[in-house]
């Protein structure tokens, strides 16, 4: 538990909660007649979400932990997974999906822990053209599977 | 037709070639699941949808529902099988319900008695699965009679309930589980009103006017998290493994733990009926049942046979019991349940009381499958536990990949937009993040399967009472849920003035 942390989603709840009642203003009142429109249950839901968060801050002003135990965190490891997961996402559709996915897991394989490059491709390219092949060619589903030269 | 006609229906289902074979899959991939640390049944059966719903696309509706139903279930159940194997052998328990489970199973495990904690954990997960399959069949049918008297008004107080026995048990903080709830519903608004068809917090992006997908931010929050958490605070090498040299359990081993598997199934199957309290709060409970009735209750946690077989049978009957008010009443009581109730509502099936009227197939072929799928899992458990053991061993860096792999596939398979791939990624962030800081995420699934229908009976109840909000407390059925729903949140508060410990449910 880290106090800023819980500090910080506080805030961050108390102006989700305030931005959706805000914005349900916005949405017109009544829908066929009914007294009750599509506006009432997230105004409502925004105004406890607004009192959740003010008692979660009060609750953080309560307790007194300074826990001076740090984790050792790799983040290295963690942002070139995270980064090239990202650009997977992004080159799926135009690269398509065995080669963004080999070259994913071959990135990732190796971010993990280096050496071992015949395992790691050989792995990499089994997942990527076994999921793709048994997916799209024996289920007949639809994935993009290669570049469209 | 009575319910005997029903179920012997219900077993010609099940009996289908392709629906033995998915209820295969279904508990081999569960147990494998249940065995992987990092990940649970939630993300586990997540994951499948995708594709279950290719493996079926070619069936009519109501088959295809049937089938993935009967593989996700089993993947369901077949994790809590799973999950006692890395309890007993390494002391680190693959799912929250069987932490309990290493208290004494490891402890025999040390005492080379690994083989005997095994099978007695397969075999009272067996006992406690069909004991849970008969009061599935019991309870059913009357339950969903009453069901189906309940108005809107009764079925928003019900639900109401469901939310606040999640939110009050799950976690450390109630603020926090409450929290996550509230913002789970508000996620459900996003998206084209399903009532009036007005457009709610779309900003006029296309992709937002079908809301967010539940299965994207399913896998997200829990098999992402997970991954990001393993890579983050990697820390040791797991231990050694202990060694399996004698599966079959001894006569006295079988004596000792009959009484426990039927106390801890009775125990179980009840307490996964409630909702919010599931299979770990399950098997706490029978693990100090079993101490308080046991002659030696000192002797509890060095290895008494007993501490093995209560609680695994209670796991295993606790996600039975859970299916009742899912398939009854349509309202999960757990995350994992939510997850199940996602699949049937991508297949145009209402989980409910109309269930076993409108698709008895569904709603009986699953239970017939359980019974089946159960079967099967012993028959596996029992000769193959060696072989489940190795897959402990599969290297991490390989695993996590892999897994991030797979729900890039599973999201694009069904969603086929960039978005959900960003979405996800986002929300594997989110929930490395949350549940780091004791926000649980079960209950934000939970409400964001069950805000669309909370908001839509509220307002039918509304627009048959011309807004006045007393409809709800002057109709006594809803009036008694209310009631306990705010019971539910009060007296755990109550109970942490008074300074006593409150017993919370992890995720699941």
């Amino acid at each position: 538990m880290s106090k800023t942390f819980d500090r910080f989603t506080g805030i961050a709840f108390l102006l989700i909660g305030l931005l959706f009642v805000i914005e349900s203003r916005s949405i017109s009142k009544s829908a066929y007649g009914s007294s009750v429109g599509p506006d009432i249950f997230p105004t409502v839901l925004g105004i406890i979400l607004i009192l959740l968060s003010l008692r979660l801050l009060f609750e953080t002003m309560k307790y007194e932990r300074a826990e001076g135990k740090k984790e050792s965190v790799q983040y290295v490891k963690f942002l070139i997974i995270f980064i090239s997961a990202a650009v997977y996402a992004t080159v799926l559709e135009p690269l398509g999906y065995v080669i963004s996915t080999f070259i994913f897991l071959l990135i990732a394989f190796q971010t993990m822990e280096r050496g071992k490059w015949i395992s790691s491709l050989l792995i990499a390219g089994a997942f990527s053209f076994g999921v793709y092949y048994f997916f799209a060619e024996f289920l007949g589903g639809s994935l993009p599977g290669f570049p469209e030269f | 037709m009575s319910t005997l006609d029903f179920l012997f229906n219900g077993f010609a289902v099940a009996f289908q070639w392709q629906n033995i074979m998915f209820a295969f899959v279904g508990v081999l991939i569960g147990t494998a699941v249940g065995v992987l640390p990092g990940i649970g049944p939630m993300s586990g059966v997540a994951l499948l949808i995708p594709v279950t719903a290719t493996l079926t696309s070619g069936m009519p509706t109501e088959a295809a529902a049937a089938s993935s139903i009967i593989l996700l279930a089993g993947v369901y159940y077949g994790a809590m099988y799973g999950g006692s194997t890395t309890s007993i052998l390494l002391n680190t328990p693959g799912e929250s319900s069987s932490v309990v489970t290493t208290l004494d199973g490891y402890q025999m495990a040390k005492q080379g008695r690994a083989g005997a904690a095994l099978s007695i954990a397969a075999i009272g997960s067996f006992a406690a699965g069909i004991i849970s399959l008969i009061g599935l069949v019991l309870l059913a049918e009357p339950l969903s009679k009453i069901a189906l008297k309940f108005g809107p008004a009764e079925y928003f107080s019900l639900m109401l309930l469901g939310l606040c026995a999640v939110s009050g048990l799950a976690g450390k903080s109630m603020t926090k589980a409450l929290i996550m709830t509230i913002f789970g519903l508000l996620l459900a608004t996003i998206g084209i009103d399903a009532v009036s068809g007005i457009a709610r917090f779309t900003y006029d992006l296309p992709i937002l006017y079908s809301g967010l997908e539940f299965l994207t931010i399913a896998v997200g929050l829990f098999a992402l998290g997970e991954v990001f958490k393993t890579i983050l605070e990697r820390d040791k090498e797991d231990g050694a493994i202990a060694k399996i040299n004698r599966i079959l359990p001894t006569k006295k081993d079988l004596k000792d733990s009959a009484v426990p598997i039927v106390r801890g199934s009775l125990l179980g199957f009840f307490i996964g009926v409630l909702p919010g309290a599931g299979a770990t709060l399950a098997s706490f409970f029978s693990y100090m049942t079993e101490k308080k009735f046991s002659k030696h209750p000192e002797k509890f946690g060095t290895g008494v046979i007993a501490g093995v077989a209560g609680p695994e049978s209670a796991n295993n009957a606790a996600s039975g019991g859970a299916m009742i008010p899912l398939l009854t009443l349509g309202i999960p009581g757990s995350g994992t349940t939510a997850i199940l109730m996602g699949a049937l509502i991508m297949y145009n099936i209402q989980p409910g009381p109309l269930l076993f009227e409108d698709h008895p197939e569904v709603a009986w072929g699953l239970i017939a499958s359980m019974f089946i799928g159960n079967l099967m899992l012993l028959v596996l458990n029992m000769p193959l536990v060696k072989v489940f053991a190795k897959i402990i061993q599969t290297p991490k860096k390989y695993l996590l990949p892999i897994i991030v792999a797979i729900s890039f596939f599973g999201v694009y398979a069904v969603q086929y937009t960039t978005f959900d791939l960003y979405l996800l990624l986002a929300c594997g962030v989110l929930g490395y993040l949350l549940a780091k800081n004791d926000y649980p995420l079960a209950p934000l699934v939970l409400a964001l399967v069950l805000g669309p229908m909370i908001e839509n009976n509220m307002r039918r109840a509304l627009t048959i009472s011309n807004g006045d909000f007393s409809i709800f407390i002057s109709k006594p059925l809803s009036l008694a849920f209310i009631i306990a729903a705010v019971a539910w949140l009060v007296v755990p508060l109550l109970m942490k003035l008074k300074g006593r410990n409150v017993i919370v449910n992890d995720e699941e």
